[in-house]
């Protein structure tokens, strides 16, 4: 490492020749102990990669290009797995919708707004939002949130009965146990990530870059646009792709609260199913290609995961780069 | 730019018409966040305080064995879906931390730019998408079919499902450690082991314990990894490494979902047991935290 | 100041974590999972000791749940488990070698899963019988006669209200509301789906065209709940629904069922006893595994159904034989009082024999 060098010019030059000769083996041990977990990662998810895929492999090969069919049906040997992708898709975006502004939101709040003494029990209530289980989301959402939004969306829908668009999206059919239920509970169990990775984020911002932001006669706003947010802007990126992360996978809340219907529907507030759902339904009593099918979905759960992080790595590392002017 | 004296009183410190407007308007929608925030989380907890709080007694956290669905609700305890569930978060946690940290001081201090790290970066954000019951059937898939259901696999399990959030969250607050702290220390002869394990990762201890602390949380309330690898059963096991177990997501599922009046106040009873024991282990976390650390407010 | 404070909230916070730690390790009961030791065995009353570990199908669960309670003061130093997770599970258990015994609902082991099984042979012991009642909600509407065609009609979506005409012709003088039909099924896969979907299948004709499966395509209106509790309390809070519960969870959340058309003619309302003469007049296979769904039995409840433990039959040692002999001997003999009060049937004296014979056939 070029610092090392720098260090070793700056002492006397025996001992710096005996400083990089004697690289401690503790140092060298160190090293490649942080390797080894680095590499342990990896060797975890080619484990999973394999043993799933292998398991699949029945349905991959029985149904071909048929998995991206849109009915999945048991009981007449159909496995299409097109709405749940499909659910899995619009539930994570609503979440994503509701979730990212609010959670930097608060995480500003706790970082720029609110003075320090304040802050902690802000934080123990994010910290409260975050351990609760996700199978409490789950029935909650069942028992009282649900019934609750059907009445509004029984509102909603006679509201926007016959305007065009509207009215795909949040007409009739209408459910309780619906699409964006669901992204509304994913939602609720994503901010606490999301918050609490962008507040320790936001919070390394160096009181330089702000204090000369003030100093130059900036609002609040304008210092975090100008201060802030590009420093942290990778940070934060990484805190919602955890979040998104948490909102493609979790199962328990999703499968109580999403109406367990297999449809491809443009209602919102319509019942749906998604990747996460169908297979903790329905494994319990499946085998043979129809356990296959379902841990096939959870194979291609994984390579959208895979999708998803591509875009969001690309796109982040192009504004990135107009930004630095490169 | 600085107002040159005697010129037209322009007062700077004050900002006027829409970029005074535009920063209330943004103040006013960060503390609106919170508020949207605090009304789903006060919903839920009066739900599970009311649902719960009836049955909580010491005898219902220690006692056990877990009684059957159509036992009334004075029988029996949860005692040990409480003891599954601090034995096996305690042991994911240890597996999983140190691994993750030390994964993350590896693609931030030693890892750079070079393939490798991008690579494990990379693979480690597409793993906190695996959805948890996937997890569980991998781990039964290669290690419960050849030693049996226990607390250690539920364990490896709940690892797995905790590594990535761990390494992202380490590997983040690592990132923003000033670079002027490591050269200062090289400067000193440190060697890089030194200097990660005395000034970097201190300098990121408040967030690492932030992620480590999400992690564990995420791991304490997961159902669906621990179905295919403990076994749920309603005796107590103080022995994580062998022999099939339980924890207390696992029975807040099967109780409060059932028809049964005494299991629906066990099962919230077990929700709230759970969501105080979590709270209680954060607060300390970062009580200690707060204690230690160094270079925050 | 801020430090001493943080001092002492930190202590008591490890104190009470070490504490509460503590008393749950110290005073919970119940022995942990030993592998099992080599402690010979051959009457009823020798005490044995060990761990015995089951899953699979989930109507069997409560059942499963009072035995172990009850089975603790028959054998103090056994420990048996039962996981639940769905008779698939079970099955896939069973012959990964994971558990000792596996609950299906399904005898016997499809096609698709018998290669997982490695050519050993599995003995089936049915447990119980149990009905699955057609819940409904229709306020001041009680004694609602159905049969299968009309089922059938109504959880395919065809019958869309209840004034119709196919339920008025099967009850008359009782006046039916126009309210709309909502039917409750389940939203996880189910035996409880499984066979109520071959009960239409056999009963229904060709009313019934969604086939038999323990997950079934239901029509886009239905509404989906998660467990048999889960579908009884959409019964229960939506007026006009329709679903099919169990019987021991239909009990428990208060709701009225109807009376269900069996092969001979007779309309006869779901009950243990009912359930039980399903069970009588059917034929059995050697390895003791039948349908008890559409049972010929005059006084049968149509919509029944059962549920077996598997074991193998070889055992790998002496102590996990008489383990499984006794406490599925239990599960057979003595544990059958329990069923009762917990909404099951009984099995049928005939098939009891039957069953407990079986049992000297598990050997190591």
């Amino acid at each position: 490492m070029s610092t090392v060098a720098r260090a070793d010019q700056a002492t006397p030059a025996g001992s710096a020749r005996a400083l990089s000769e004697r690289r401690p083996l503790g140092d060298r041990g160190f090293q490649v102990l942080a390797l080894a977990c680095g590499l342990l990662v990896l060797v975890i998810l080619v484990l999973i990669a394999v043993s799933t895929t292998q398991q699949a492999s029945s349905w991959f090969t029985t149904e071909g290009l048929k998995i991206f069919a849109r009915t999945w049906d048991p009981a007449t040997g159909q496995f299409g797995a097109l709405s749940f992708i499909y659910g899995t898709a619009v539930t994570a975006i609503i979440a994503l919708v509701m979730a990212v502004p609010v959670s930097i939101g608060i995480a500003l709040l706790l970082t720029e707004v609110v003075p320090y003494r304040w802050s902690r029990p802000i934080v123990y209530v994010i910290d409260l939002l975050a351990v609760v289980p996700s199978v409490v989301w789950g029935l909650w959402g069942i028992l009282v949130f649900a019934p609750w939004l059907q009445h509004i969306y029984t509102d909603i829908a006679s509201g926007v009965n016959g305007i065009p668009i509207l009215d795909n999206l949040f007409g009739q059919p209408v459910s309780g146990a619906s699409f964006f239920t669901a992204g509304v509970i994913l939602a609720f169990m994503i901010t606490p990530i999301v918050t609490s990775l962008s507040r320790e984020v936001i919070a390394t911002v160096p009181a330089i870059d702000k204090e000369g932001a003030y100093a130059l006669g900036a609002t609040r706003w304008e210092m975090i646009r100008g201060a802030v947010w590009p420093h942290s802007q990778g940070g934060v990126v990484g805190a919602v792709l955890l979040g998104l992360g948490r909102a493609m996978g979790e199962t328990i809340a999703a499968a109580l609260v999403i109406g367990s219907s297999p449809t491809i529907t443009s209602h919102l507030f319509a019942p749906g199913y998604d990747m996460p759902a169908v297979i903790a339904n329905q494994f319990g009593e499946s085998y043979g290609v129809f356990k296959a099918g379902l841990i096939g979905i959870g194979v291609l759960l994984f390579a959208f995961t895979i999708i998803i992080n591509v875009i969001a790595r690309g796109v982040v590392e192009r504004s990135a780069r107009r930004k630095r002017g490169a | 730019m600085a107002v040159v004296a005697g010129q037209q009183q322009v007062d700077l410190r004050e900002a006027k018409g829409w970029r005074r407007t535009s920063n209330r308007i943004v103040t006013a929608l960060m503390v609106t966040a919170f508020v949207v925030v605090l009304i789903p989380l006060g919903f839920v907890l009066v739900t599970t305080i009311a649902k719960g709080a009836s049955i909580i007694s010491w005898s219902f956290l220690t006692s056990g064995p877990i009684p059957a669905n159509v036992a009334p609700a004075n029988v029996g305890g949860m005692g040990p879906a409480v003891l599954g569930t601090i034995e096996i978060t305690a042991l994911a946690t240890v597996l999983a931390v140190p691994l993750g940290i030390l994964g993350a001081v590896y693609l931030n201090e030693y890892g750079g730019k070079n393939w490798l790290a991008a690579l494990i970066g990379f693979f480690s954000d597409v793993m906190t998408g695996v959805p948890s019951i996937i997890m569980g059937l991998f781990i039964f898939s290669i290690w419960v079919v050849h030693f049996g259901f226990s607390g250690l696999a539920g364990a490896f399990a709940l690892g797995c499902l905790m590594l990535p959030i761990v390494i992202r969250s380490t590997y983040e607050m690592l990132r923003l450690v000033p670079n002027t702290l490591r050269e200062g220390s090289y400067a000193l002869g440190a060697s890089k082991a030194r200097v990660t394990m005395t000034v970097v990762l201190p300098a990121a201890i408040g967030g690492i314990v932030s992620g480590a602390l999400l992690a564990v949380a995420r791991a304490a309330g997961e159902t669906a990894p621990l179905l295919f690898t403990i076994l749920i059963v309603t005796a107590a096991n103080p022995n994580v490494f062998s022999g099939a177990n339980t924890s207390l997501p696992s029975q807040i599922f099967v109780n409060a979902s059932s028809p049964y009046t005494g299991a629906q106040d066990r099962g919230w009873g077990a929700a709230l047991t759970l969501i105080a024991i979590c709270f209680i282990l954060m607060i300390v976390a970062r009580l200690v935290t707060a204690r230690f650390a160094r270079y925050s407010r | 100041m801020q430090r001493a404070r943080i001092r002492g909230g930190a202590a008591a916070g490890v104190a009470l974590v070490a504490v509460a730690l503590s008393l749950a390790a110290c005073s919970s009961s119940g022995s942990s999972g030993a592998k099992s030791s080599s402690s010979p065995s051959s009457g009823s009353t020798a005490k044995l000791s060990g761990t015995l570990n089951g899953s699979g199908s989930t109507f069997q669960t409560t059942y499963q749940e009072a035995a172990i309670s009850a089975f603790r003061s028959v054998q103090p130093n056994m420990t048996v488990n039962y996981g639940s997770g769905g008779s698939g599970k079970g099955r896939s258990d069973l012959a990964a070698g994971v558990t000792n015994f596996g609950g299906s609902d399904t005898a016997p082991i499809p096609s698709a899963e018998v290669p997982n099984f490695k050519g050993k042979t599995v003995l089936y012991f049915p447990v119980f019988l149990g009905p699955i009642t057609v819940s409904y909600n229709l306020s001041g509407v009680t004694g609602l006669k159905l049969d299968a065609t009309v089922l059938a009609e109504i959880f395919s979506g065809k019958i869309t209200s209840w004034n119709n005409s196919a339920i008025k012709a099967l009850n008359p003088g009782v006046s039916l509301p126009s309210t709309p039909v909502t039917i409750a099924v389940r939203s996880d896969s189910s035996g409880t789906t499984q066979n109520f979907s071959l009960y239409l299948e056999k009963a229904g004709g060709s009313a019934w065209t969604l086939g038999s499966n323990s997950t079934i395509k239901w029509p886009s209106t239905a509404r989906a709940g998660s467990g048999n509790a889960g579908v009884a309390s959409i019964v229960k809070s939506t007026p006009g629904a329709i679903g099919y519960v169990d019987y021991a969870d239909a009990k428990a959340s208060g709701l009225t069922f109807a009376s269900i058309k069996n092969s001979s003619g007779t309309y006869v309302v779901p009950s243990p006893s009912s359930a039980s003469e399903a069970g009588n007049g059917i034929t059995i296979a050697s390895n003791l595994t039948f349908h008890a769904v559409d049972s010929p039995n005059a006084q049968a409840y149509p919509i029944t159904y059962q549920s077996w433990d598997l074991v193998f039959e070889v055992q790998p040692n002496a102590n996990d034989a008489a383990m499984l002999k006794a406490y599925i001997g239990y599960l057979i003999g003595d544990g059958q009082q329990l069923l009762g009060n917990l909404g099951y049937a009984p099995l049928s004296s005939g098939l009891q024999h039957m069953a407990q014979a079986q049992l000297s056939k598990i050997t190591s």
